[in-house]
């Protein structure tokens, strides 16, 4: 049977001194985009190195179109687009140069779509990387990634940096890519508004954990925020919230299921969560 | 492998506008009598070439190059490929100009000494390559840098201390004894330095947590 799953990772570890990735397991669907949050240095980078290879002495299993990541490496490879964060060609070489190289670096270079995203986001062909703004060097990045038809693409902050017009082009680049049934996107990302439009699934890395992997809808209709008084912070059952915060006028509390809380408490302010509120919550709230 | 050795060749063309001023400056020089061009052989391929580690070291290209199909296997290949073009071409360059400097100067050529001359410096830029990129591979362009210097240093101190003290007499027997084969024993030398000096940045560029 044909596996479903473009990317299963397993049991993930890695540990540098002072940190630690801990059985970090994800699974990616087939046709879906998987939005990777999490703080600076929770291991959003690592996990994703690690997915490519990148990183050493690593344990756990990290299969990608079915196969073994280190075993078919070159086959995987040939596969998957990659934008890393500050990772590319050397700032002397021009757009033309990259096309050049990677026509021989993938068997599926496809020159002709390379330039027309040349075209499409404005960029020069014969200028050095060192001479473009960082919106267009990540422009060209995400148009280097995807110019040899990948059904994997892996982007670490793919949209950092970008201006909002930049942004909405780049987004529409990737629901494009998406339209495909055959294609994913793992998506590491701070501007979590972007990825409330395109994620399907939204996995929470924190500290080297993953402490939270569901479905978009599942996320934003199913969790929420209960603004509450402290007299009314008080009644609430410490098992019916997982995180709350208290601000100068209010109690903040994240809770798993608005129904169900509204259900049992008589609690009027219960408002949506965006994933920013999610974030914070989660990191900085307390228990 | 082929698109990992265009990218050296063509970071190195980006650069050679200021390599044909240099070049042109040297020619003069030589023109002049103040500068034997040999020396320009080991001097601009290993300029060339740790420059090219320092791009690559900036834009954390060792990373971005494994992301792609072979990219760990392909990429210190590629660099000791794309060094060995260089150095053809950059031997044949200097030779042509050693020889019509030679003749537009004396209006003769002394193919002899010209040639003894290349050979020499060809052996001393594959050495220093072969020297130099496991230290690149193993601590970054900065601190090989200053080992390149080191080595430098050291060996004209080494050098200097044996044509002094130590009794020549055994060598020069050695070397009489492979005048006969010379060319072959001096390619096969160079040969045996390159591959050793690629296995071992191999293994260093394997190991690295990049």
């Amino acid at each position: 049977m044909e596996n479903e799953n473009i990317l299963e990772v397993k049991n993930l570890c890695k540990r540098y001194k002072g940190f630690e990735l801990q059985n970090v397991n994800i699974t990616l669907p087939k046709g879906m985009i998987m939005g990777f949050i999490g703080e600076n240095g929770a291991g959003k980078t690592t996990t994703i190195k690690a997915i490519l290879d990148i990183i050493k002495d690593y344990t756990g299993e990290i299969k990608v179109f079915g196969l073994d990541n280190r075993k078919d490496d070159k086959k995987i490879k040939e596969n998957i687009g990659a934008v890393l964060d500050d990772m590319f060609f050397p700032e002397i070489l021009t757009p033309n140069d990259i096309n050049s190289i990677m026509k021989y670096i993938y068997k599926n270079w496809d020159s002709e779509l390379y330039f027309k995203y040349l075209t499409d986001f404005a960029l020069p062909n014969n200028k050095a990387i060192k001479t473009l703004s960082k919106g267009m060097r990540k422009k060209l990045e995400i148009a280097t990634a995807i110019s040899h038809h990948p059904k994997l693409l892996i982007l670490d902050e793919p949209t950092a940096g970008l201006d909002p017009i930049a942004r909405n082009e780049v987004i529409d680049i990737f629901q494009n890519f998406i339209q495909n049934e055959e294609c994913s996107i793992l998506l590491s990302s701070h501007i979590t508004t972007d990825l409330e439009h395109i994620a399907d699934y939204i996995t929470f890395i924190n500290n080297g954990n993953i402490i939270l992997s569901k479905t978009r809808e599942e996320l934003l209709e199913d969790y929420g925020i209960v603004k509450c008084s402290k007299e009314e912070f008080e009644k609430i059952d410490k098992n019916d919230f997982i995180k709350y915060k208290k601000s100068k006028y209010e109690y903040e509390v994240l809770v798993e299921s608005k129904k169900a809380f509204k259900r049992k408490y008589a609690i009027n302010t219960i408002d949506k969560i965006t994933l920013e509120e999610l974030m914070v919550l989660m990191i900085k709230g307390e228990k | 492998m082929l698109g990992f050795i265009k990218k050296d060749l063509l970071m190195i063309k980006s650069n050679i506008k200021i390599l044909a001023i240099l070049l042109l400056i040297y020619v003069v020089m030589a023109f002049q009598g103040q500068m034997d061009l040999s020396f320009l052989l080991p001097f601009m391929s290993v300029m060339i070439m740790m420059s090219t580690f320092s791009y690559d070291s900036y834009n954390k290209w060792d990373a971005y190059a494994i992301s792609l199909p072979d990219g760990r296997k392909s990429s210190v290949k590629a660099k000791y490929l794309a060094t060995i073009i260089l150095i053809i071409a950059t031997t044949i360059i200097i030779t042509i100009l050693s020889f019509t400097i030679s003749y537009a100067k004396t209006n003769i050529i002394d193919f002899e000494n010209i040639t003894g001359t290349i050979f020499g410096s060809l052996f001393a830029t594959i050495l220093l390559q072969s020297l130099i990129y496991p230290a690149m591979y193993k601590f970054g362009p900065e601190k090989a840098r200053i080992g390149l210097m080191t080595i430098i240093f050291c060996v004209a101190i080494i050098g200097g201390f044996i044509t002094q003290y130590v009794d020549l007499s055994s060598i020069i027997n050695i070397l009489n004894f492979i005048e006969e084969y010379w060319i072959i024993v001096f390619f096969m030398t160079m040969i045996l330095m390159l591959y050793i000096s690629y296995k071992i940045s191999e293994r260093i560029y394997f190991k690295k947590e990049i």
